[in-house]
């Protein structure tokens, strides 16, 4: 419970999908990345430039930025194409869910492992839908662009709040709070989940869990 | 090499301060994660231990009992197959003789089986094996639950030690609303919680009492199938600790409950759409679980007996008396609390109303009974001092076949005989009694009030109170019976649980899905009948019964003052608050304290105030005339709240403290300005925080349930007054709830809850529907009583009532408001009995509440 979580709503053709969702989810990630720490002797440290750079969409009306990281983005972008390879295999009018979450890790005593908290989490519902012709598709590819470029402000709005954000680590911390795995990059540690068809019910192993816990717990 | 010398230099400072290849670069400081106590995950759960290591008394403590609990158990269950396997009683009572080469003493050692004996006989007996082997599981499952607990708690015992600063030694000692006060600090610093810059008490209480709202929720909009209607034995409550367990299954935490997690119903159940669907598939679940426990029977039943014989067995042998004693229901529990009530709110609460319960169900003993147990006692009294005489005489006695046993038995017979004889000097005064009582439990049924001396009222108030032998015996059947209730009751009311989950779920920023009945507002769920005529826009369904938006929501804002609720309820709030303060300080402003209690028998505020206010300036005033005045004012005036005057008492400290802490101008010498201010020092405290820091949040908590009794018999007093208004409304729903109280409507929302309106019915309503304005309040009873006894010296109670009910209904109706009538101004029925009482002056004695009663209403037995 104790994470912010924003969902977006986008209804697309299904040869947007990929386009729309790297666009989604590369304007957040933007604003969830940093240049990488350096960090001095005295507990302080300096940050690296981020570079940024215009992405021009084939299939829509629409142009976003992302960080010029080759390597973000191809993370990004295999998540994104195997959710669209999973979304086609269910047919041809599919809903699914793709969701970003930023979470810090906490070290914890031994018997436990090490937990992975979230403190934000974007879902992006999708809706394709099949069009008939070719003018439909047009009027799709200028519709979808517009309401990308809402979604983007509506993010940019959401990050602009004044809320809750992890604290700034020390040099033995970073690892709990930044991806530093990147070359020339630092995101906020995140995560990317997908869902077709939003099933009912929690899984049996969350279930199992807390049947456990509660048993456990007083 | 020509060397030029111009004007122009390098300049060399700006280039000497960081190293070359990074001039350009921002330097930062990381503030690093001081603490991990930030983003917490489950907060639900971290508050919910903060909560148990407090009310546990700290970390240590907590491990002991534990660990205590732990060996005892092992102890219990190896004593008991030890004896009843490895033991040889015919050596021990001397059937058999043992030979021996030196002496002729049997020693214990003698009687103890060989150890391979004793383990065939174990072995070879598959009950014993059952059972140790649901020993052994259970008490496995508890070590690992120990073990657990233990790696949990450390952390919250480093969270109270490093973050709330309070070390292990100086919680118990330390108020919950102090702990509470120091994590809504730390929020600021630490970010706890995520959602929100900064936590409220009414947060931490929504987390810890998410689940127990919705219980208390639906058991207030009788939801839950637990009263039953048996055949023979009328209507009856059966709410265990199974059935509970099996509830909370279903609903919050079990595999395909409601609950997807801790905070969050599941989103389909929010939806309308297929609402029938889901009661449907609820449905099928409440079946297989009910199989699952009519299957597991046997198992739970021996668990039960563990956990009975663990609980209880300490308890018997510390008081053999304490199984005859009572105990406050589970159903009890669930209708009395309020919504946002912690558990050890609720327990005090409870507490204090014990003893005036237990006296009240006291007074009701069957005459019948005690005639017998009279003479049951005297004979066996006579053989017992016989056989003591002669013991006394020559020990030998003792010696003589089953002597020391009659004797022991004789002992118990007569004590059980004693519990039976009502005491000497007890009074009959169950209004009064009962005026107490809520005065601490803050609900009641309207058909209590002026009915308590009925047999009905006392059967019902029984399932709200209960014998604990009772308590046990039903613990002890209910693996036999929670599958039958499951199966054949819940499952038909699976669409209503639907509706209700959907209709009655609001989700909180921060805080998550919680029961929307526990957010107290006025607007949502508000009752026109509990003074928030008006205000309220619930539907009937949506309206809590008997109060409980409006009790809860004064309860809550009395033990939280820093809380800072929507504008609409503190208007409400103050807007109560004035009308009480109103009365309290109407009243001793203008009459004379000792006069005041007799010339204003309707003003109970008034009477109960008179008590602390009056106290309060006697503590600070040196001049000895008054503390006389004042004596008889609270004798008087509080004799109806009479067990609140033991905290009233504690008023006296809290008077001193503000007497200290105000600036000055408390030594006022007339009795009229001293109890003004006293009352005002009271009435300020109260709400506002100025005064946080000067008391001990101890002493706060103490004076917080004195003023929500007064707020509680407030309400009750004007819901009575109102509602007399509004009978119409209730036979007609009395009607209603009659006619479909055994079929279940399909279509909940539709039509208004039937069940909702009369938690507890009674069959007689309809007969006594002019009785709530007989007597209006224990003031009043006491006034009948009082006639009573100078009229016709009549002991039976409702006749001697009835005379009156014409003359106090005249003096409502004249004097309309009756507690905001005029003061002074003795009205109607009340007349005489201004003047009537100072006759009998009775400086009241503090201790014992049936010495304070008139005592002429000896209840002849």
């Amino acid at each position: 419970m104790n994470c912010r979580s924003e969902v977006l709503e986008v209804t697309v053709e299904a040869r947007q999908v990929e386009e729309a969702m790297l666009a989604l989810l590369h304007t957040i990630l933007l604003h969830r990345s940093s240049g990488k720490f350096h960090y001095k002797k005295e507990g302080t440290y300096s940050i690296g430039t981020v570079g940024t750079l215009d992405i021009d969409c084939d299939f829509i009306d629409f142009t976003f930025v992302r960080v010029s990281s080759e390597e973000l983005d191809r993370v990004i972008s295999k998540a994104v194409s195997e959710f669209k390879d999973a979304l086609s295999n269910t047919g041809s009018d599919g809903m699914g869910q793709i969701s970003l979450e930023f979470y810090q890790k906490k070290k914890s005593r031994w018997p436990f492992s090490d937990e992975c908290i979230p403190w934000e989490v974007w879902s992006i519902k999708v809706n394709v839908v099949n069009l008939a012709n070719e003018q439909e598709r047009q009027i799709c590819r200028e519709k979808v662009g517009e309401k990308l470029g809402e979604k983007v402000i509506n993010v940019v709005e959401v990050i602009n709040r004044h809320e809750y954000l992890p604290k700034m680590p020390t040099q033995s911390e970073v690892d709990n709070v930044f991806d530093t795995s990147l070359k020339d990059v630092q995101p906020y540690l995140y995560k990317i989940t997908y869902q077709i068809t939003d099933c009912l019910g929690t899984s049996v192993s969350t279930t199992v869990r807390r049947l456990l816990k509660d048993t456990l717990s007083l | 090499m020509a060397h030029f010398d111009t004007e122009y230099q390098r300049l060399e400072a700006s280039y000497s301060d960081s190293p070359p290849g990074e001039e350009n670069l921002l330097m930062h400081v990381p503030e690093g994660a001081k603490s991990h106590w930030h983003h917490i995950e489950n907060l639900d759960l971290f508050f919910q231990r903060v909560y148990n290591l407090h009310q546990k008394n700290g970390f240590t403590c907590m491990l002991l009992g534990e660990i205590f609990e732990l060996v005892q158990l092992l102890f219990v269950i190896g004593f008991t197959v030890f004896l009843a396997n490895c033991v040889d009683y015919d050596i021990l009572f001397a059937n058999k003789f043992v030979n021996h080469t030196d002496s002729s003493k049997v020693t214990l050692p003698d009687a103890f089986l060989p150890v391979d004996v004793c383990s065939a006989r174990i072995r070879d007996n598959a009950f014993v094996i059952f059972v140790l082997t649901i020993s052994g599981v259970f008490w496995l499952h508890r070590l690992l639950k120990f073990l657990y607990n233990v790696c949990c708690y450390w952390e919250i015992r480093s969270f109270y030690i490093n973050a709330l600063k309070m070390t292990m030694s100086e919680l118990p000692y330390a108020t919950w609303q102090e702990v509470q006060a120091r994590i809504v600090e730390i929020q600021k610093e630490h970010q706890i919680c995520i959602h929100k810059k900064e936590l409220t008490e009414l947060d931490i209480y929504h987390r810890i009492l998410r689940f127990k709202n919705y219980m208390v929720a639906m058991v207030n909009k009788s939801l839950l199938p637990v009263r039953f209607r048996l055949p023979g034995l009328g209507e009856s409550v059966f709410y265990t600790r199974g059935l509970k367990y099996n509830f909370e299954l279903i609903f919050f935490w079990g595999p395909g409950s409601l609950f997807e997690n801790e905070w969050s119903l599941k989103p389909e159940y929010k939806r309308g759409g297929n609402r029938l669907e889901l009661a449907d598939r609820l449905a099928s679940r409440i079946l297989w679980i009910g199989i699952a426990n009519l299957l597991l029977c046997p198992v739970i039943l021996v668990w039960q007996i563990l956990y009975a014989f663990f609980s209880y067995t300490e308890v018997i042998k510390r008081e053999p008396g304490s199984l005859g004693a009572r105990c406050w229901s589970l159903y009890g529990r669930c209708y009395l609390r309020h919504f946002n009530e912690l558990d050890h709110e609720l327990m005090s609460r409870l507490s204090k109303g014990y003893k005036a319960a237990s006296k009240y169900m006291n007074c009701f003993l069957s005459p019948l009974l005690t005639v017998v147990a009279k003479n049951v006692a005297f004979f066996a009294g006579s053989l017992l001092a016989v056989l003591i005489a002669l013991t006394i005489y020559d020990e030998d006695v003792l010696a003589v076949e089953h002597v020391l046993s009659s004797i022991t038995l004789l002992g118990v017979c007569i004590t059980v005989c004693r519990s039976f004889i009502p005491d000497k000097h007890m009074v009959f005064c169950p209004e009064q009694l009962l005026r107490v009582i809520l005065a601490h439990i803050h609900y009641m049924p309207d058909h209590w009030q002026g009915n308590a001396h009925r047999y009905e009222t006392r059967d019902q108030f029984s399932q709200l109170f209960q014998y604990k032998a009772v308590f046990i015996l039903e613990e002890l059947i209910s693996p036999v019976v929670t599958p039958i209730i499951l199966i054949f009751c819940l499952r038909r009311k699976s669409l209503e649980i639907i509706d209700f989950f959907r209709n009655f779920t609001v989700e909180v920023i921060g805080v998550g899905d919680t029961c929307s009945f526990a957010q107290m507002d006025i607007r949502q769920h508000g009752h026109p009948a509990w003074m928030s005529e008006g205000k309220t826009e619930a539907s009937i369904y949506q309206q809590a019964e008997d109060g409980k938006t409006e009790l809860s929501l004064m309860h809550f804002a009395i033990t939280n003052p820093q809380w800072q609720p929507s504008q609409e309820t503190t208007h409400f709030i103050s807007q109560l608050k004035e009308k009480v303060h109103r009365e309290a300080t109407g009243g001793p402003s203008d009459t004379h304290p000792l006069s005041l209690s007799e010339s204003e028998p309707r003003s109970l505020i008034a009477n109960v105030l008179v008590g602390p206010s009056t106290l309060n300036s006697v503590h600070f005033s040196a001049d000895g005339s008054l503390t006389n005045h004042a004596a008889a004012g609270l004798g008087n005036g509080a004799s109806a709240l009479r067990s609140l005057s033991p905290i009233s008492s504690s008023l006296q400290l809290r008077g001193s403290l503000s007497a200290a802490h105000r600036p000055s101008g408390h030594t006022s010498t007339t009795s009229k300005a001293m109890a003004g201010s006293g009352t005002d020092a009271w009435t300020v405290s109260s709400g506002s925080s100025a005064w946080e820091g000067q008391f001990t949040s101890l002493v706060l908590s103490e004076y917080a349930s004195t003023e929500m009794s007064i707020h509680a018999l407030y309400m009750h007093e004007f819901h009575k007054q109102q509602s007399r208004g509004e009978l119409s409304r209730h036979t007609w729903h009395r009607q209603e709830s009659d006619e479909s109280s055994d079929s279940i409507p399909d279509e909940v929302r539709s039509e208004p809850n039937p069940h909702s309106r009369h938690l507890l019915r009674s069959h007689t309503f309809p007969t006594t529907v002019p009785s709530p304005c007989a007597i209006p309040t224990s003031a009043s009873a006491i006034v009948s009583t009082a006639r009573g006894q100078e009229g016709a010296a009549s002991s039976h109670k409702s006749s001697s009532q009835r005379p009156f009910s014409g003359s106090t209904a005249d003096s409502f109706s004249a004097g309309g408001r009756v507690l905001r009538s005029a003061r002074g101004v003795p009205m109607g029925g009340w007349a005489e009995e201004g003047q009537a009482a100072p006759r009998h002056p009775d400086p009241l004695p503090e201790e014992g509440l049936e010495d304070d009663m008139p005592p002429h209403m000896h209840k002849v037995t």
